[in-house]
């Protein structure tokens, strides 16, 4: 860097003048310094580059053996992601000893039909790749012709030929590279381009979800979504007249085809993505026309691609796979688009499961589909053009705390009278639902992330909503003081309605019991733990369970007032917000009692030697409870319990006893499930998503018959043997064993049943 | 008379302090390494050690132009109705943090 004359008298000059006078000396000197620094710049390049090879060489050579010589802010942890030169497996430009530093495929030579249709599929292949998460550079771009055209020496109207177009009489086989395949290319690195602005524009997570990197080249930034619609225009009208077999003809027109459609429907026409599958199918069908053509790419690309990665593989990936992910990845929008229409977004907790049925598409939803998931949410200030975030916001409150209540009445909002109580009490909620506005959205971008990623941003997002619930308790005494909030007498005590924070609360417990039983689905505990996240699931459980009980009676009484003011529309709502509570209240107890069964089922499995706590010489009980506990620390309204309350909570039974309370547990979990079966999808608010709802009840009822089968199996042992386990902490491990299924071999994710042999 | 003579000559410790304060002087700054297959690279100057083994970071990549590059601007050259000699520039990509092993390097420049 340069440095400032050391000849200049600086602060003899600042120390000489006063005021004003002060600040412009200081100006001019920083003017002057600049202008010497901007001419010492500028005479940088001029001084010239000097071989130092000798003398650098020589005093490395004295430098004593392990000896660095380093910048000292440069890490060796730094020099680990070093890239090493010469090195085959490191360095993306090592031209091996007789080999040619480019592949030496002619790009502008004509190809036969059979090759060019073969050429088409490998690139459609290596295109849903990408989707997927691998590379540019190890898929679509090992291909030599969309490399000649992303060329940064090539130009409009980027041609084969670097510009050029072939001229004179041109065979067909010509014609079916520069004409037909081109297009092809052209559409979709313009495809490319529409894709990497639709996952930019959201949340995602680099590398982990999806590689954005464009290695130093450009998706044809010149043409846009009408030239490239018309070039495929153009070859699919010269093919028409181009003398070919039929069949070959076909096979290229529907590839053809299927770009066309993937180009528009990305361009915004969202019935196109029906003419996707379909266009899918047909290029399917003809794929076995083709000719291996494998010269059409090479690795060899990356050696002139911006990389510092080391060189990896073409991908490969087999041609079923790849029909099937694409067909898969247009369902996905198909639905996304469903899950987010006019009917489902009327109400929050509908969108808030069509959200979550989303996630849980098998396969998983992919990065693009799911930044257009969120795209839908979140592009603009109004899903679906209905429902305005505002209005989804408040119909949040509304349909959780505040049913039939003028507190939430869309007309209070309009009230500018400021001595109207309505329009204070609209301001102050105004003012609330502005803080908790980007949380509350984020209840549903955060569902729209990658599965491990949705635990993790809950963590982040439970002491952010725990600060929320403090804040909305203030919220709550500002309305009352403006108009008394109700009082009524729940189990003897006078409560008042809190509908912010009670509100908040609602939220922040179901993200908490959420995060325990994301734990379980993305496997983060160790068998031994197991127990104490049940336990963890059912103290939250039991809290939204007392929560639901301090909301429920209120709506009962505003019904009450509102059938006797005869004002129907309201009572509806009041039923119908009832109904959805009863759902809540059942479907929470379900909850509690399975992680109960569970809870129980794990101790009895600790307490009898079958799940072995592993020995660690230093750990410390308290210390690993912290740890585990850790994203529950933010909690200040309903902390997380202590390792003393855990403790306090474990009793030893007989292992007969224990499966007696296991089984009662599950018997009444099973009569919720089936009540929760009876109920319409109005009710549980579930409208769109009715099949994802049955599916979960099933799963739920299947994971009820899961534990009772592991608890009759016990039984039958101990019983075979002499009737062990009356003392229910004698160690059975001679007599069974347990596994613990992996995720994805559960009856449900979220529900870890044990699975207990009789050792032979 | 031993010892005086030891004392007259460095020791190699003060030796590779002295070469190491010398080294020091091109940290960050920007250096052109030269390698055996023809190649170079331009970044700056991180760390080396005894063996000549360097880090550079920043790094761009330069080669010299392929044949097809050669023939390619010599074609555009001739077409567009020029003589003389034909221009044609390096290849350059970036490839961010590198270490070139000693052993390759055929050449060291500073840049400035």
């Amino acid at each position: 860097m340069p440095q400032g004359d050391p000849g200049h008298d600086a602060t003899n000059e600042l120390g000489s003048s006063h005021g004003m006078d002060n600040h412009n000396a200081n100006a001019q000197i920083a003017a002057q310094r600049l202008a010497e620094e901007a001419k010492e710049a500028s005479s940088y390049g001029a001084r010239g580059i000097s071989d130092v090879t000798k003398a650098f060489t020589s005093a490395a050579q004295k430098l004593q053996p392990g000896q660095l010589v380093k910048d000292d802010y440069f890490t060796l942890f730094e020099a680990v992601g070093a890239l090493e030169i010469m090195d085959p497996k490191m360095d993306s430009g090592y031209v091996p000893p007789g080999d040619t530093f480019e592949a030496t495929f002619d790009v502008c030579k004509g190809l036969p039909a059979a090759e060019i249709l073969w050429i088409m599929d490998e690139l459609f292949r290596l295109e849903i790749a990408w989707f997927g998460g691998y590379p540019l550079s190890q898929t679509v771009f090992t291909s030599l012709h969309l490399d000649r055209l992303l060329s940064p020496d090539n130009k409009p109207p980027y041609t084969l030929n670097y510009g050029e177009n072939p001229t004179g009489d041109i065979a067909t086989e010509e014609n079916l590279v520069h004409i037909v395949l081109r297009s092809y290319c052209i559409a979709l690195a313009k495809c490319l381009q529409y894709v990497l602005g639709f996952v930019q524009s959201q949340n995602f997570y680099e590398e982990e979800d999806f590689v954005t990197h464009l290695f130093g080249r450009e998706l044809l930034p010149k043409l846009g979504f009408n030239d490239a619609d018309a070039l495929l225009n153009d070859a699919s009208t010269w093919l028409q007249s181009a003398a070919l077999p039929s069949e070959y003809r076909e096979a290229l027109q529907s590839r053809l085809q299927f770009r066309k459609s993937l180009l528009t429907a990305l361009n915004g026409s969202a019935e196109q993505w029906i003419s996707c599958i379909s266009a899918i199918e047909a290029v399917n069908k003809s794929h076995g026309h083709g000719i291996f053509q494998p010269e059409a790419f090479s690795d060899k690309v990356q050696r002139q691609l911006a990389t510092s990665t080391p060189p990896r593989p073409v991908l490969k990936l087999s041609w079923d796979d790849a029909c099937k992910q694409w067909t898969e990845m247009c369902q996905d929008i198909i639905e996304a688009n469903r899950l987010t229409s006019a009917p489902i977004v009327q109400s929050a907790s509908c969108l808030q499961r069509a959200t979550w049925a989303f996630a849980y598409r098998e396969p998983a939803p992919n990065t693009f589909t799911r930044a257009h998931m969120q795209s839908l949410l979140f592009g603009q200030d109004i899903i679906s053009n209905t429902v305005s975030h505002f209005e989804l916001f408040l119909t949040d409150i509304k349909e959780i705390v505040l049913t039939g209540h003028p507190l939430v009445d869309a007309e209070s909002f309009q009230i500018e009278l400021p001595s109207d109580p309505r329009h204070q009490c609209s301001r102050i909620i105004e003012s609330f639902m502005d803080k908790a506005f980007d949380e509350y959205l984020n209840l549903y971008r955060m569902v729209c992330q990658n599965r491990c990623r949705i635990r993790r941003t809950f963590t982040q997002a439970i002491p952010i909503l725990d600060e929320l619930e403090t804040l909305a308790l203030g919220v709550d005494t500002e309305l009352d003081n403006i108009t008394p909030l109700q009082v009524l007498e729940i189990y003897g005590q006078p409560i008042r309605l809190n509908p912010l924070s009670n509100w908040t609360k609602f939220h922040k417990l179901q993200i908490v019991t959420w995060t325990v039983q994301l734990g379980f689905e993305t496997d983060i505990y160790l068998p031994h733990e197991l127990y104490t996240m049940y336990w963890l699931l059912l103290w939250y459980t039991s809290r939204q369970r007392q929560l639901l009980l301090c909301i429920e009676p209120f709506v009962l009484d505003r019904m009450k007032t509102l059938t006797k003011r005869r004002q129907t529309q309201q009572v509806v709502e009041c039923l119908a917000a009832q109904d959805w509570l009863k759902s809540q209240g059942v479907s929470t107890e379900t909850t509690h009692l399975i992680s109960k069964a569970l809870w129980r089922l794990y101790s009895m499995l600790m307490a009898t030697h079958l799940i072995k706590t592993p020995k660690r010489q230093y750990a410390q009980e308290s210390l690993l409870w912290d740890a585990r506990m850790k994203s529950f620390f933010g909690l200040t309204n309903d902390p997380v319990p202590s390792l003393e309350d855990f403790v306090n909570a474990q009793h030893l039974e007989s292992v007969q006893q224990s499966c007696r309370d296991i089984d009662e547990a599950l018997k009444d979990a099973r009569t919720n499930l089936s009540e929760l079966r009876k109920m319409t999808p109005q009710q549980v608010r579930c409208v769109g998503t009715e099949e994802q709802w049955k599916r979960e009840i099933k799963q739920m009822e299947t994971t009820c018959v899961a534990i009772a089968v592991q608890t009759s199996q016990v039984l039958r042992v101990c019983a075979k043997n002499g009737d062990k386990g009356a003392s229910g902490d004698e160690d059975l491990s001679a007599l069974m064993e347990v596994s613990i299924p992996a995720p994805g071999s559960r009856y449900h994710d979220w529900w870890v049943v044990p699975l207990v042999k009789e050792k032979k | 008379m031993a010892t005086e003579s030891v004392s007259a000559l460095p020791t190699p410790v003060e030796e590779s302090q002295k070469a190491s304060e010398y080294l020091a002087c091109f940290l960050n700054k920007s250096l052109h390494i030269h390698t055996n297959d023809g190649r170079m690279f331009v970044g700056q100057l991180k760390c080396t050690d005894n063996e000549r083994n360097v880090i550079l970071s920043m790094t761009y990549e330069y080669r010299q132009p392929s044949e097809s590059d050669i023939k390619f601007a010599a074609a555009k050259h001739e077409k567009s109705g020029n003589t003389g000699n034909v221009k044609v520039d390096m290849k350059k990509r970036f490839v961010g943090l590198v270490v070139v092993p000693g052993q390759y390097i055929t050449k060291i420049e500073l840049d400035g």
